[in-house]
């Protein structure tokens, strides 16, 4: 049969060029590695904050810090140290450095400026932030503490400067007053005016969901991406054909118009499914945990059908390589960039997900998501897989039936 | 085995065909002389089955070539003037490739593969790629491609432009082979001394139409013209004139100081009874040649005009 012919002969090509087909799948491959460079591979990395305090100070609000560093578990490591701190975190052994000056506690229970002075490591790039909001925030809690409780402070502080235990009544007087003034504003700050609400489902769904890594939320993207390239490769060869004579010379065997354009078809999914095949044996060693394999292969087939009918059909538009080459390019590129190719679906803005949905990216990349990042099933991915293939079986008949046309009355006609 | 019947062929209104007919018989070799632009390609396209006509039918061995073209393509071999060959695929791929779409397979595929190769001298080099090659060694795999299915009709569309005296010998050679071996070629060129020493009966075609069709000896006769004479010697212009134009059975082309070419009338008394009157009398002859008539006489008596490229 002609078509598998075309078919054979289209691989033998591929094969006989390593160099032309290992370089369609460079783009996609560089890209994902610069990722995985960048965030450290395919393993989330457990991350540990290291603050210096150089506490000159040896007072409450040393104590508070403590406390607070306590909280926040093995994500925080405080480290005391003395006037050496500076140079240790010029050697970069620390995030960032802490100073709490000699006084600044008292200071702050009398309700005078404190000033806190936070050095950051120059040579990382996110860590030093997260202290540096964090101390603010922190700031800002005791700057409110000091406003509201100016009066019960200064008590306190006598009491901590007097002699010998505190008398109970005293402190009860100061508990009270304490107990008086939150009443008052008890509307205000209990519930707070912005609340921070977990749901169950949340908590759930988090609990549940696979410990992924950095590869795995930007590889299926990226591999889609990849795999319009190589669709575009695969149907930029019809228009080559044509133009140079090869197509006329092939319909003077015993081929029609109908069996070449059916092998070509076959061809370019083909040669787009090995591709994305490829790619997914490849983020696998990378790291990447796809899911359950046949949901996996059937989102593969459908996304690689779906490209290439995409492809196909702008072939069918354009008159020469040089316009299927900037259109598919063009389309490409726009639909990688609002689809969750080059950006995660999250991280979207939710008024560019309408558009975002008429991409096929946006299908294929949301059922990757599916399956490696919520742990979906055949529930969660059959929508993908009813578009995508719907989609590639369209674009596929009208690309070859518009081809068709044209290839009768350009070459034949 | 080949039958054109009134073919015309039109592209945006500028008529590239027009009512072009001939026949070519099994085992010949007919050529389609003409200059670039002629439709020499537009004929041979329609001929083939990739170009529709305008009007007019082909019929190779009987069936219609548009109404049965797979049964009519599987007859034909095709040999374009374009190199057709896939540069990243190696020789021996192209052809597997090519025969496979003539329903070959297996070891007959095989064999047919190494005989072509083995046929245009590019055995040893069946594992390169085309793109290694030299334009002689292309156009050598585009013949091969043509010649893989043993097909029974032949069409090449100057399939020796661009090439080297040798590999255009080779060529000849092959095209030579298979006619002797039965298969019908067409073969289209606009050099006239390949459609000389090759072909048995040629067609010449200008702008569209056949100008006149025959063997070689009949376009020369229809062309009004026998042999040439050219004589050289030590005479001046005046004395050859004075005796060379009064001969009967020659008319005088062009006379010179020491040379002079005359044309034998073909139906005059014939070489023999003039020779003896050229030689005679005071004019110093040195050198006598005698030439046939060229198809560039022909093409100029039809036309006015030289052949072009």
């Amino acid at each position: 049969m002609p078509a598998f012919a075309i078919l054979r002969r289209d691989l033998m090509r591929l094969l006989r060029s390593p160099l032309r087909t290992l370089f369609l799948f460079a783009v996609p491959l560089a890209m994902a590695a610069m990722f995985g460079l960048a965030f450290g591979g395919g393993d989330d990395p457990e991350i540990t904050i290291r603050v210096l305090v150089y506490d000159e100070d040896q007072g409450l609000l040393g104590q508070l810090l403590q406390g607070a560093a306590g909280g926040a578990g093995e994500q925080l490591e405080l480290v005391a140290v003395g006037a050496e701190g500076l140079e240790m975190i010029e050697r970069g052994e620390a995030s960032a450095l802490l100073h709490l000056p000699a006084g600044c506690s008292d200071a702050f229970l009398r309700g005078e400026p404190v000033t806190l002075e936070l050095i950051k490591n120059p040579a990382q790039r996110f860590l030093p932030g997260v202290v540096e909001e964090g101390t603010a925030i922190g700031a800002l809690i005791l700057s409110q503490i000091s406003r509201l409780f100016r009066t019960e402070l200064e008590e306190l502080a006598a009491l901590i400067e007097g002699d010998g235990v505190p008398d109970s009544a005293a402190v009860a007087v100061l508990a009270q007053g304490i107990t008086d003034k939150l009443h008052g504003v008890e509307r205000f700050v209990f519930p707070p005016v912005v609340d921070l609400e977990v749901t169950t489902r949340e908590a759930t769904a988090a609990a549940a969901a696979p410990d992924v890594g950095v590869m795995a939320v930007v590889f299926p993207g990226l591999a889609f991406f990849g795999i319009l390239f190589l669709a575009q490769a695969a149907t930029r060869d019809i228009l080559h054909e044509r133009a140079s004579g090869l197509l006329r010379h092939l319909l003077t065997a015993p081929v029609s118009i109908g069996d070449y354009l059916l092998g070509k078809c076959l061809s370019v999914v083909v040669i787009t499914l090995l591709g994305f095949t490829l790619l997914v044996l490849v983020g696998a060693a990378a790291g990447v945990s796809w899911g359950p394999p046949p949901l996996v292969l059937a989102l593969v087939l459908l996304a690689s059908l779906a490209a290439s009918g995409l492809l196909l059909l702008l072939a069918s538009i354009v008159k020469s390589e040089a316009q299927q080459d900037a259109l598919g390019t063009l389309v490409i590129m726009a639909s990688s960039m609002i689809g969750g190719s080059m950006v995660p679906l999250s991280s979207l803005p939710a008024a560019l997900l309408p558009v975002s949905r008429l991409t096929l990216n946006y299908w294929a990349v949301d059922g990757f998501n599916d399956l490696i990042l919520r742990g979906g099933g055949v529930a969660e991915v059959a929508p993908n897989l009813l578009v995508l293939g719907i989609a590639g079986v369209a674009f596929l008949g009208a690309g070859a039936f518009f081809l068709h046309r044209r290839l009768v009355s350009g070459v034949v006609a | 085995m080949i039958r054109v019947e009134r073919l015309r062929k039109e592209f945006d209104g500028l008529v590239a065909v027009d009512g072009v007919s001939f026949t070519v018989e099994a085992g010949e070799i007919f050529g389609l002389l003409g200059p670039n632009g002629a439709g020499k390609t537009t004929t041979l396209n329609m001929i083939c089955g990739v170009l529709k006509p305008g009007d007019g039918r082909v019929l190779i061995d009987g069936e219609d070539v548009w109404a049965k073209p797979k049964e009519v393509k599987r007859k034909l071999g095709v040999v374009p003037q374009e190199i057709a060959v896939y540069d990243d695929l190696t020789a021996r791929d192209n052809l597997r490739f090519w025969g496979s779409l003539h329903g070959l397979r297996g070891a007959e595929l095989k064999a047919r593969i190494d005989e072509a190769l083995s046929r245009v001298g590019l055995a040893e080099r069946g594992d390169d790629k085309p793109k290694t090659f030299s334009g002689g060694m292309k156009r050598r795999l585009n013949l091969c491609m043509g010649l893989l299915h043993r097909p029974r009709v032949l069409l090449l569309d100057e399939p020796t432009v661009g090439i080297d005296p040798q590999a255009r010998l080779n060529v000849l050679e092959v095209v030579r082979e298979i006619a002797a071996a039965g298969t019908t070629v067409l073969y289209t060129t606009h050099y006239m001394d390949e459609a000389e020493e090759l072909c048995d009966r040629l067609a010449i075609i200008d702008h569209g139409k056949i100008l006149t069709l025959g063997t070689l000896d009949q376009l020369r006769r229809l062309a009004g013209e026998g042999e040439v004479l050219r004589l050289s010697g030590s005479f001046d212009q005046a004395a050859a004139s004075r005796h060379l134009a009064p001969i009967d059975g020659v008319k005088l082309l062009h006379v010179g100081d020491g040379d002079a070419v005359l044309a034998l009338d073909p139906a005059g008394p014939g070489l023999t009874a003039v020779l003896p009157r050229l030689l005679d009398g005071d004019l110093a002859v040195a050198d006598v040649s005698v030439q046939r008539p060229s198809l560039q006489n022909v093409f100029i008596r039809l036309t006015g005009r030289e052949l072009r490229d």
